[in-house]
């Protein structure tokens, strides 16, 4: 079974917002919503390098497991969706989430934030695949045509790569082999702490994808 | 002997010695290939930039970004596993532990010891214990808390016992007017905690026999009569859990409730901690205050709905009240003599009326 | 992505519905499933990658697929390709086009952003004047035929030249090439467009040291490149698409980055090697790397001996600059130059690309001149994997500069001279007297000791049309001032001295503005009438070809309608021309309807005049052919692999020699000798003459391969044709109109058909130069700048003297520079760009998902000077330059960005002017969603001793807490 990741490889990534704005693009989502961000650590000084960060659509979902009203699901390919006629719009996803993933359309007195947005891996929500309904709420359903984000489709350096764990790892072992040298790879591992850091070769792909 | 002290000390220290350094090694041998990987022809001998950028990274150091908002120039969010871990692995069932378990031991008290008794039965002899006021400052909090408490407490376990019974929709439509009766009602939990410490802290200030009630487990222990005041210390220390857990919820609460003032994840995340932490104390401490006033201590409920107690009762568990009350009564006779038909204008009461 | 309108929305209602602006663009949109496309499995993602590539069944048969439109994006000169889904005219999708040879798919926030052009909210909706301070709607006709008037009236009064025509790099080729025609045609010289103010020092600089004026590889060429050396450019912001061929080098080729800039960019950030020099010391720096390169003799003598002249008296000035002069003068530490030397002269082909951060300067040519004699030492020149890729700006500057629109040369850089003008006239099918009479008869300068006529003398320069406007007519070259200007796609925040732009519009008599925003131009001003604002059509909506920077023209078919009722410039440019009354010349042979003149036809027309440069060959069937097929072009080597194209070089880059049916496959990489001129190789240009002063400047013992003639030749003619034996390979036809001709007057082609039949280049083959003689300096020296920071440096390196006459105007360096500012104004000023804006940034100003990501306006610091100053981080401050043109900005306070006494300013910002707000003077619903204060009110005087070019990369200002 595929497992949808994302990768970026900072030692690639320049900033350049072509993932922010592709997905604006492809989602239509309003202002003040990004379900993409760049973040440049070290700005303006040697070592500055910048990664862009989004859902990794984690396999053991922190804003799932803390989510009130069990919002969230996983598909079979690995993607973290969730309902948004459920969702409440608490925010403890946001709380939960090491990325910074879940957006609110507000931000205002009394708690009210609407229905919580985030990536979607282009893969929509539980609406029929490609309706109108789904496009309201979810944005595009690229999966559901054969086709990955389009923010990974359009990164202008291909530092960000989306697809399938294992073929994800193979792009990037390939990489890094040209480059002979170690990776800088933003992933779900990464932010937890676990393998797929300390060793170039060892890429994200497969440090998430067996569990 | 000192020698011996000297030699025990440097095991001591080759031990942590030894410790330390196979932690130290455990955690720096993985780094080595990494670090001989990285040395690039063109950039000779410089070191690994990808280190400095991890621990960065790891140790939350704040980035720029072109999006605007709540810290999204954090890359990780440190905090956010720890926040998850204190309330599903902690809050939760901890939470869920002491309530059950002080429900239980309710239950299992009220089974074996059953209702406390007035002492000599009711004298039929009334005396006012509450004013209007303070009946209404408590009717107010009372239905404040149990609102919020209820709508609390099914946002924190509706996940697991309600959304079998109602479904993921259907108790997602619960949730939301739950977290919006919560969001909205909430502000006002504050101004009713503060009308209660106004009104009753004159009362629940610590006083002489206080100690000793409580160290006789309030007459339950070892047996014999404790004396107390108008509040016993129990009593108090129940207003002071009320009263400073409930001014620990507001603020807390407040910083929730009110995210527009651009206050980060860590400062939401400490504000849901100690508005978890305080909630579930105050609710647990409140089933004992329940259980006291209703079916644990009889002719109690009188007091918070009427507004009187028999004087037995007052002379059972608040005897230096009762001689406060009867002394003060004797001092204003011309309010005609106490007991028979229990009049608001016949009634004597040491504290100011509403 | 795949979006239809409604069924029961028809195509009228989506038009009410965008005209009105009110109707939520997702009221009239849903969508309908569609089988799964296989464009990702074409790309560098493989099919395994994707789940379910069965994907859904169709839900809405009905409604069809969408229509995949093949276009370019329009934003930088990379020319990244784009797939545009439309429905029923509604512009649904954009699809990365992983078969572009160029992008695969990729692109930056703005290229990823295009579709919102489908939206256009913020756009002009209809032509709008000014008439007492107030936007007052007018239809087509009547603004045509009040400006028209005008126009005629002050023709009338103030001759041709009081008319200013301000083109621009946004136009595709035929519009641009029509835009040069209706300039020639309304008898004017005074046109211009943003190439001026962009690359014109490198076009100067590069044309007059080898041949042509243009990247000489290609982006994908740096695949093969072991090493890159950047000097002036960002391209990770500028031209981010770049970067995935840069990476590719630095990856599998280990080829280390050097970059040179003032600013620690996001480019420097990916570098083996950062530089940082202090702005406007560019030559001290490229002398300092060559100062080592010559010690220790790793040049390529034998290239220089065949295909260089002048080297020694470059080893001479070389000499001077010692490494601890250059770094008394630039401030780089002298092991980072001869690290930086030694890293390019172990590791060739070494490839150098620059942009603004090198041209825009008073020594501008100087610069561009030093980076090419760099290359030239090293043997960089004309291989695979070094040249000079010097990245161009706008999506067509590179074919804006090609077609002419610029004040000193016709189409093709054939000048102003008599012959220029028959060649041209010969081709439009306009009779030569009749054009001539089209301009001002009189004569205001003199060449070569002759009076010379305005239609021969280079018209003023859009960096200095302020000075048209304000100079006292006694001391401008022309009748008179310059009364009307016309910014026909600008934006005048691109350019320097904003106070003195504001004086210059509210003198003018009339303003006309085409573009499809408003831009700075209709507010920056207080006029309260005289200003027009007429839509223009973006590029989606129309069609035609653009030259991206590598040469290649890419065709762009139409993706929707044009919105609103703006209309295409080319139409716009005929209703002109029907109100002035030169239509019939202007489309003499070009098929109009509905005052629509054929796009197809222009290319034809400059297919036949194009000799120069090679933009003959490319006859929209042969572009169209190439755009169909994306996929058959190699990605490294630009070649078609088999497929109907096969052997062709994709978008034929120019010189595509001949006519079309020769079908030259175009030349991917210009001077490079391994390949015969009839597969795209060349040598060196005979531009120069054959000899200077006895020396030889024709190549010595080096020819392109296949070449007959086996060493050095001039540039071929009827006559040496003739002396060859060659002339009878010229059919009947082609003798009849190439006799007495050249290669670059023959309109048969055959000249160049005959001499690349003999393995020869057309243009010959010569020597580049490292000395050019026409220029101030013949010898690239460092001139401090007219504001500089080191006045202990101006005695050794001073600027140039004033000048009295140079492109019609007064033009001042020393008698600024004199003047010592560095007291009151203690920091230098540069600027530069963001990927999220472009240019003026009118247009992705507009777009709300790039202005979101932009909202401020700021100038970085460094935290040394925000301290001394008592600023801090997000603060408010005043930017004031020493011409006294103040602008109240947020500091962005950095550690290392930027050096101590540095200010770094983005130059996409304006509708606030000098702390003032100006949004409310906007037509309603035309204001961009960001506003901020323009870099350039601050940016002072100072041009180029060759092209005009404007400084704006050293100046001076101070800085205080608002």
């Amino acid at each position: 079974m595929a497992r949808m990741k994302f990768l970026c490889d900072a030692q690639r990534c320049i900033e350049c917002n072509a993932c922010v704005t592709a997905c604006k693009n492809e989602n239509e989502v309003p202002w003040g919503v990004n379900r993409r961000r760049v973040v440049t650590i070290n700005d303006g000084s040697p070592g500055e390098r910048s990664m862009s960060v989004a859902c990794m659509h984690c396999s053991d979902a922190p804003c799932a497991a803390v989510c009130p009203v069990d919002c969230f699901y996983t598909t079979d390919d690995g993607v973290v969706l969730h309902d948004k006629d459920i969702c409440i719009g608490c925010g403890y996803c946001f709380y939960a989430c090491p990325f910074g993933a879940p957006q609110f359309p507000k931000s205002e007195a009394f708690g009210s934030r609407g229905k919580m947005d985030k990536c979607t891996f282009c893969g929509g929500g539980p609406e029929a695949d490609n309706s109108p309904e789904e496009y309201a709420k979810y944005g595009s359903n690229r999966l559901a045509e054969g086709k990955l984000p389009l923010c990974a489709e359009m990164c202008a350096t291909r530092s960000l790569i989306a697809g399938d764990g294992d073929t994800v790892s193979e792009i990037f072992r390939e990489r890094v082999t040209w480059r002979g040298a170690s990776g800088l790879t933003w992933g779900w591992g990464v932010a937890y702490g676990k393998k797929g850091i300390r060793r170039g070769h060892d890429v994200e792909g497969k440090a998430t994808g067996g569990d | 002997m000192a020698a011996h002290k000297k030699t025990g000390a440097r095991h001591h220290r080759i031990i942590v010695w030894s410790l330390l350094s196979l932690v130290g090694l455990t955690l720096l041998l993985p780094l080595i290939p990494y670090a001989v990987a990285y040395v690039n022809p063109e950039t000779g001998g410089v070191p690994n930039p990808g280190a400095d950028l991890w621990r960065a990274v790891r140790e939350a150091d704040v980035g720029t970004t072109q999006v605007q908002g709540v810290d999204t120039g954090v890359l990780i969010n440190a905090n956010g596993e720890r926040w998850r871990h204190f309330r599903m692995n902690q809050l939760i069932p901890i939470g869920a532990m002491l309530m059950g378990s002080v429900l239980a031991l309710i239950v299992l008290f009220y089974l074996v010891r059953g209702p406390l008794r007035i002492q000599g039965g009711p004298s039929g002899k009334k005396i006012q214990r509450f004013s209007v006021f303070e009946r209404i400052t408590h009717w107010f909090t009372v239905s404040l808390f149990w609102l919020l408490a209820l709508t609390g407490l099914i946002l924190l376990y509706g996940r697991f016992v309600l959304i079998p019974v109602l479904g993921p929709e259907g108790f997602g439509l619960t949730a939301s007017a739950c977290k919006e009766a919560h969001n909205l009602f909430g502000p006002m939990f504050l101004v009713a905690i503060l009308m209660m410490f106004v009104t009753f802290v004159k009362d629940n200030i610590y006083a002489r026999g206080d100690l000793n009630w409580l160290l006789k487990g309030g007459g339950m222990l070892g047996g014999g009569h404790v004396s107390a005041g108008r509040f016993n210390a129990g009593e108090k220390i129940w207003f002071w859990i009320a009263v400073l857990g409930g001014l620990v919820l507001s603020a807390s609460g407040l910083v929730l409730d009110f995210a527009v003032f651009g206050q980060g994840r860590a400062v939401m995340e400490i504000s849901h901690v100690l508005h978890g932490i305080a909630a579930l104390v105050v609710i647990t401490v409140s089933f004992g205050h329940v259980y006291l006033g209703t079916a644990g201590v009889e002719g109690t409920i009188g007091s918070m709905t009427n507004g009187y107690v028999d004087e037995a009762w007052a002379k059972t568990h608040h005897d230096r009240w009762y001689a406060e009350v009867k002394a003060a009564a004797g001092k204003t006779e011309e309010a005609g003599s106490v007991g028979g038909g229990a009049t608001a204008s016949s009634v004597v009461s040491p504290v100011r009326d509403g | 992505m795949k979006l239809v309108k409604k069924q029961d929305t028809d195509a009228s209602s989506v038009r009410a519905a965008l005209l009105g602006g009110t109707v939520d663009r997702r009221t009239f949109l849903k969508r309908s499933g569609i089988t799964a496309g296989g464009i990702a499995a074409a790309g560098t993602l493989s099919m395994s990658m994707m789940k379910k590539a069965a994907a859904t069944e169709r839900t809405a048969t009905d409604e069809g697929n969408p229509a995949q439109i093949r276009t370019i994006c329009t934003h930088c000169s990379v020319g990244c390709g784009i797939y545009a889904e439309v429905e029923n005219g509604v512009w649904t999708g954009q699809e990365p086009a992983f078969d572009h040879p160029f992008n695969r798919g990729a692109h930056c926030a703005k290229g990823a952003s295009v579709r919102e052009h489908g939206h256009g909210e913020r756009r002009l909706k209809y032509p709008t004047k000014l008439v007492n301070g107030k936007w007052t709607k007018v239809s087509w006709e009547q603004a045509i035929n009040e400006i028209g008037d005008q126009m005629l009236s002050i023709r009338e009064q103030s001759g041709p030249d009081s008319v200013y025509w301000l083109g621009s790099a946004k136009h595709n080729n035929e519009q641009a090439y029509l835009f040069s025609k209706f300039a020639a045609l309304a008898g004017t010289n005074n046109m211009d467009h943003q190439a001026r103010i962009c690359h014109s020092t490198t076009v100067a600089g590069v044309a007059n040291t080898w041949g042509y004026g243009a990247m000489t590889n290609s982006y994908n060429d740096i695949h093969n490149s072991q090493a890159i050396l950047i000097i002036g450019g960002n391209p990770a912001e500028a031209h981010p698409v770049s970067l995935q061929h840069l990476f590719r080098a630095t990856e599998r080729n280990k080829a280390p980055l050097i970059v040179i800039d003032p600013r620690f960019t996001r480019t420097a950030a990916h570098a083996n090697q950062y530089m940082r020099i202090r702005p406007g010391t560019d030559v001290p720096v490229v002398w300092g790397m060559l100062w080592h390169i010559f010690e220790n003799g790793w040049e390529d003598k034998e290239f220089i001996r065949q295909r260089v002249y002048g080297m020694d008296e470059i080893r001479a000035e070389v000499a001077k600059w010692t490494p601890d002069e250059v770094e008394r003068v630039s401030g780089v530490p002298e092991e980072t130059i001869k690290r930086a030397a030694q890293t390019m002269a172990e590791h060739r082909p070494g490839t150098l690309i620059w942009c603004m951060g090198g041209t825009q300067h008073t020594v501008g040519n100087n610069n561009t001149r030093a980076y090419c004699i760099f290359q030239l030492a090293l043997g960089n020149m004309g291989v695979s994997g070094g040249g000079t890729n010097i990245f161009r700006g706008h999506d067509n500057v590179q074919g804006a500069t090609d077609f002419g629109v610029l004040s000193h040369t016709l189409p093709g850089y054939y000048g102003l001279s008599e012959g220029a003008w028959k060649h041209w006239a010969k081709v439009w099918d306009v009779d030569y007297e009749w054009l001539s009479s089209q301009f001002d008869q009189g004569s205001y300068e003199e060449s070569k000791g002759k009076p010379a006529r305005p239609m021969n003398t280079k018209g003023i320069p859009v960096s200095r049309w302020i000075d048209g406007v304000l100079e006292d007519k006694a001391n401008i070259a022309q009748k008179d001032n310059v009364r009307a200007m016309v910014f026909w796609g600008h934006a005048p925040n691109s350019q320097t001295r904003g106070t003195q732009m504001k004086e210059a519009m509210e003198k003018l008599d009339l303003m006309v503005i085409i573009d499809p925003y408003p831009t700075a131009s209709a507010v920056m001003q207080d006029r309260t009438d005289g200003v027009y604002l007429l839509p223009a059509a973006t590029q989606f909506e129309t069609y035609g070809s653009v030259t991206a920077s590598n040469r290649s023209l890419q065709w762009r078919d139409q993706v929707i309608d044009p919105l609103f009722e703006s209309l295409p410039d080319h139409t716009i440019m005929f209703k002109f021309a029907k109100k002035l009354g030169f239509a019939d010349e202007l489309c003499k042979n070009i098929q109009v309807t509905n005052d629509e003149p054929l796009i197809e036809d222009i290319t034809r027309e400059f297919n036949k005049g194009m000799w120069t440069i090679g933009y003959t060959g490319q006859s929209p069937e042969r572009l169209k052919e190439h755009q169909q097929n994306w996929h058959t072009f190699d990605y490294t080597t630009l070649e078609a692999k088999g497929g109907p194209a096969n052997g062709d070089a994709y978008g034929l880059p120019w010189p595509c020699w001949g006519t079309a049916e020769m079908r030259h496959p175009g030349s991917p990489n210009l001077y490079d000798t391994s390949k015969p001129v009839a597969k795209g190789g060349l040598n060196f240009r005979a531009r120069f003459g054959v000899e200077r002063d006895g020396v030889n400047l024709l190549a010595e013992g080096s020819w392109s391969k296949g070449a007959e003639i086996k060493d050095g030749y001039p540039e071929f003619t009827a006559d040496i044709l003739k002396k060859l034996g060659w002339w009878d390979d010229l059919s009947d036809a082609e003798k009849a109109l190439a006799d007495g001709k050249n290669w670059k007057t023959d309109l048969s082609g055959g000249i160049q058909r005959v001499a690349i039949k003999h393995g020869c280049a057309p243009f010959g083959n010569a020597k580049a130069r490292a000395v050019v003689w026409t220029f101030p300096d013949q010898v690239p020296i460092h001139r401090e700048p007219l504001y500089t920071s080191r006045r202990d440096l101006v005695e050794k390196y001073p600027t140039y003297a004033d000048r009295k006459n140079f492109y019609r105007l007064p033009t001042r360096y020393e008698s600024i520079q004199e003047k010592d500012y560095t007291g009151d104004y203690p920091l230098i000023m540069t600027s530069g760009r963001l990927v999220e804006y472009e240019g003026g940034g009118d247009e992705t100003r507009s777009n709300p998902w790039l202005a979101e990501l932009q909202q401020h306006m700021f100038a970085e610091i460094n935290i040394v000077d925000a301290n001394n100053n008592n600023i801090k981080d997000g603060q408010q401050m005043w930017l004031e330059g020493p011409e006294g043109g103040r602008i109240k900005i947020m500091a962005k306070v950095t550690q290392e960005g930027v050096a101590p006494g540095v200010v770094w300013m983005p130059f996409h910002f304006a509708g606030h002017f000098e702390g003032k707000d100006l949004r409310d003077k906007y037509p309603k619903g035309s204001d961009p969603y960001v506003l901020g204060e323009a870099a350039n009110t601050a940016m002072t005087y100072g041009y180029d001793s060759v092209t005009q070019m404007q400084e704006t990369k050293c100046s001076l200002c101070r800085i205080t807490p608002a």
